[in-house]
């Protein structure tokens, strides 16, 4: 009997041990009376590194709090590790989630509810502080589950000396100020460009460019929940102007670029009138470019006046199980907050999702329409509520247009497979 | 005889009770090892099994689906290509890998102070399969930064396709990948077959007057059949669960030509939050391997020798 016990014994003890440690839950408590906020979100070393001012200044100020950052590396690898630590009762007591996995987040209930708390007295920032159509995928209902820590306005970047080589006198940016920046005008000079021996556009192949594009023909990705991108006949006309000219080699698409002559590197080498792409890409021209070179503009429109572009943004949210979430709220408020985007930005690539933070994209004075990158902003749309509360969704629908870019497969056998992917996803 | 009589029911006794006492001892011993089994094997095995009926994004409520997930993945041509590139990956890792290690095996079976060779072979095979993927990054690039093809380019003048890059190369770099970090293991195995061989037989064929080829033909193939078959079964079955090297050196999300089943049953899961639908592929890769396993012990009985 004492042999059969001491057997159960070590059983349970075996068991216990393989159940996990208990120190892994969201909000952990040291004797001294701090707390530590385990926090998480993606990104390079490079990425990590504008954070530290920021916990060391909170830090300062809340003596009782103590940031523990988990980041991931790849943002492909990010979202299936905060899954498998919702599942298991362990994720961080604020994370980030990323602009096309907030639906889903939102749908499962892990997200604590925001309005209360944004609308708080301990709160540095009000809902209405963030720009409306940057909510996306974290707004269900009028309530808000994440907070838009900051935003990546996608304009197109052009080149002063490439257009002029191609015989382009324009400049973009005046026809934009002057209400005449339209989608003809924009595909007349990538035709030009494309007679010089040059490209005349970069696009990476994400929601961001393309539809950025089909606004710009006027054209809708998604209608009463159905994605019509496929059946609408301005939406369909953009897709298969963005198909010809990835396949006459009119645009060229930065995924397929190699690394030894990637995207960068091409409009550094004035091989390409335009390159769309976001703030970031100041960094790259102050690594090699002659910066007065370059310019930016919006996404044109059918008529020349201003047209929604889309804004790549992550939230940040709460847990819905932390064990502090004062203190974890604290936390939030704070890194969103205009202070806090202030510090956080400084030396970053991003646009704020705050209003009032406006000095971070307009001191430097660069680039000369700096102001362009807030317009969008103010205006812009993050990924559609119908498209990010589907996991995988966007995914698929950039590899399957890839497919369609590319000539794999033809336009409307492409189309009519990419609305039977969309409607099998929807099921 | 009355002695004899009364001594034999006390030895089977003693003999039952020493029995009991090492039963006892043997599942004090395996506790802790079923425990985990339990915990770890029987456990997700079964909670994936009836996943598999069941439509679960990993945190709301489940739905039971009866077949549905496994008639959508069957039909799924995505799913198709990964069963066949899983099958291309294990039909050129398999014949290929084992073959090579067989020859790198006789080889050094016959080399003299053979040890430092024979560390040399598995160094790859206690390295991090990350860390072996992103050198093989950095070897087969497609671009100036490929060591493979700026070699190929500079030295011989060719014009190599971009292995990674491409879905027509990539399972094949992927299999040379596997073949080199598998190839330790396998001539480990091969060699440990190889020293179970009784000298005096070769020694007797080669009295016979059969050349080397033929002692290899005829004496050491089917003497060593056994391990041959075994590191087959095992062969299959790590390739038909090919991963992570496959991940970090070339992410199948960006070259179908890469999508295995494994993958497939990641991207499932982790990505589109499908639980149910990645363990119906989970489960259908599970059948397949059993199969090809059966299929291979069906063959044993005409290709294996367990007589020496």
């Amino acid at each position: 009997m004492n042999r059969a016990l001491a057997v159960l014994g070590i059983l349970a003890v075996a068991t216990t041990a393989c159940s996990g440690s208990g120190g892994n839950v969201p909000g952990m408590s040291s004797g001294s009376g701090q707390v530590t906020i385990r926090w998480s979100t993606w990104g390079s070393a490079e990425d990590i590194k504008l954070y530290e001012k920021f916990t060391e200044n909170f830090e300062k100020r809340h003596p009782d709090i103590k940031l523990k950052l988990e980041p991931v590396a790849k943002y492909e690898d990010y979202h299936p590790k905060l899954l498998a630590q919702l599942t298991s009762k362990t994720a961080p007591d604020v994370f980030f989630v990323g602009d096309d996995n907030i639906g889903k987040f939102v749908s499962a209930g892990v997200l604590t509810p925001l309005n209360d708390k944004l609308a708080g007295p301990s709160s540095k920032s009000k809902p209405e502080d963030f720009f409306e159509g940057i909510y996306g995928g974290a707004k269900k209902d009028g309530q808000i589950y994440g907070v838009p820590n900051d935003t990546n306005p996608e304009v197109l970047w052009f080149d002063k000396k490439a257009l002029k080589d191609a015989g382009i006198t324009e400049d973009p940016a005046a026809l934009n100020e002057a209400g005449r920046w339209t989608m003809a005008t924009y595909l007349d000079m990538n035709a030009k460009l494309k007679a010089a021996g040059k490209a005349g556009s970069i696009f990476w192949n994400w929601y961001g460019s393309t539809y950025s594009m089909i606004n710009g023909f006027g054209g809708k990705v998604w209608d009463g929940g159905k994605f019509v991108a496929t059946t609408d006949l301005k939406a369909r006309a953009a897709l298969q102007a963005l198909a010809k000219g990835y396949q006459d080699k009119t645009f060229l698409s930065a995924d397929l670029l190699p690394d030894s002559n990637g995207p960068s590197t091409q409009f550094l080498k004035h091989k390409a009138g335009f390159y769309a792409g976001g703030r970031w890409m100041i960094d790259s021209l102050k690594k090699g470019g002659e910066l007065d070179d370059y310019d930016i503009v919006p996404f044109p429109s059918q008529t020349g006046q201003p047209m929604p572009g889309a804004v790549a943004a992550s939230y940040l949210a709460l847990n819905k199980d932390t064990k502090l979430p004062e203190q974890a709220y604290t936390f939030l408020t704070e890194f969103v907050s205009k202070d806090g985007q202030l510090i956080r930005l400084k030396d970053g690539g991003a646009v704020p999702s705050v209003k009032g933070a406006e000095q971070i994209v307009l001191a430097g004075g660069y680039p000369a329409h700096a102001q362009t990158f807030l317009d969008v902003r103010d205006t812009g749309f993050a990924n559609y509520p119908e498209e990010v509360a589907v996991p995988g969704l966007t995914a698929d629908i950039n590899e399957h247009l890839m497919k369609v870019w590319t000539g794999k497969v033809g336009f409307d056998e492409g189309m009519t497979q990419l609305q039977k992917l969309v409607d099998g996803k929807l099921g | 005889m009355t002695v004899l009589t009364r001594a034999r029911p006390r030895t089977v006794h003693r003999a039952r009770s020493v029995r009991n006492r090492d039963g006892w001892w043997a599942a004090f011993f395996l506790a802790p090892q079923v425990a985990a089994l339990l915990v770890f094997l029987a456990f997700p095995l079964g909670f994936a099994v009836v996943l598999a009926f069941m439509r679960w994004d990993g945190l709301g409520q489940k739905e039971w689906v009866g077949f549905d997930n496994f008639a959508a993945q069957l039909s799924d041509p995505e799913f198709g290509l990964a069963v066949w590139n899983t099958v291309k990956l294990a039909l050129l890792t398999v014949p290929f890998g084992l073959g090579l290690a067989l020859l790198i095996a006789v080889a050094l079976n016959n080399v003299k102070g053979g040890g430092f060779y024979r560390v040399l072979y598995f160094l790859p095979v206690v390295t991090s399969s990350v860390a072996v993927a992103l050198m093989w990054q950095i070897i087969l690039a497609g671009d100036d930064y490929g060591v493979l093809n700026a070699s190929l380019e500079r030295w011989f003048g060719i014009s190599a396709p971009d292995w990674l890059g491409g879905p027509g190369w990539v399972i094949v770099a992927v299999a040379v990948v596997t073949i080199w970090s598998s190839l330790g293991l396998n001539v480990v195995i091969f060699l440990a077959g190889l020293q179970t061989i009784p000298p005096q037989i070769v020694e007797a064929a080669r009295m016979d007057g059969a050349g080397s080829l033929r002692i290899f033909r005829s004496v050491t193939l089917p003497l060593l059949s056994p391990t041959i078959f075994f590191s087959t079964v095992v062969a299959v079955i790590s390739s038909f669960q090919a991963f992570d090297q496959i991940y970090v050196l070339v992410d199948p999300a960006d070259n179908e030509g890469a999508r295995t089943i494994v993958y497939q049953v990641y991207e499932l899961g982790f990505k589109d939050f499908r639980f149910g639908m990645s363990s119906a592929a989970a489960l259908i890769l599970l059948v397949l391997t059993l199969l090809v396993t059966l299929v291979q012990f069906a063959a044993q009985k005409r290709l294996v020798h367990y007589d020496s």
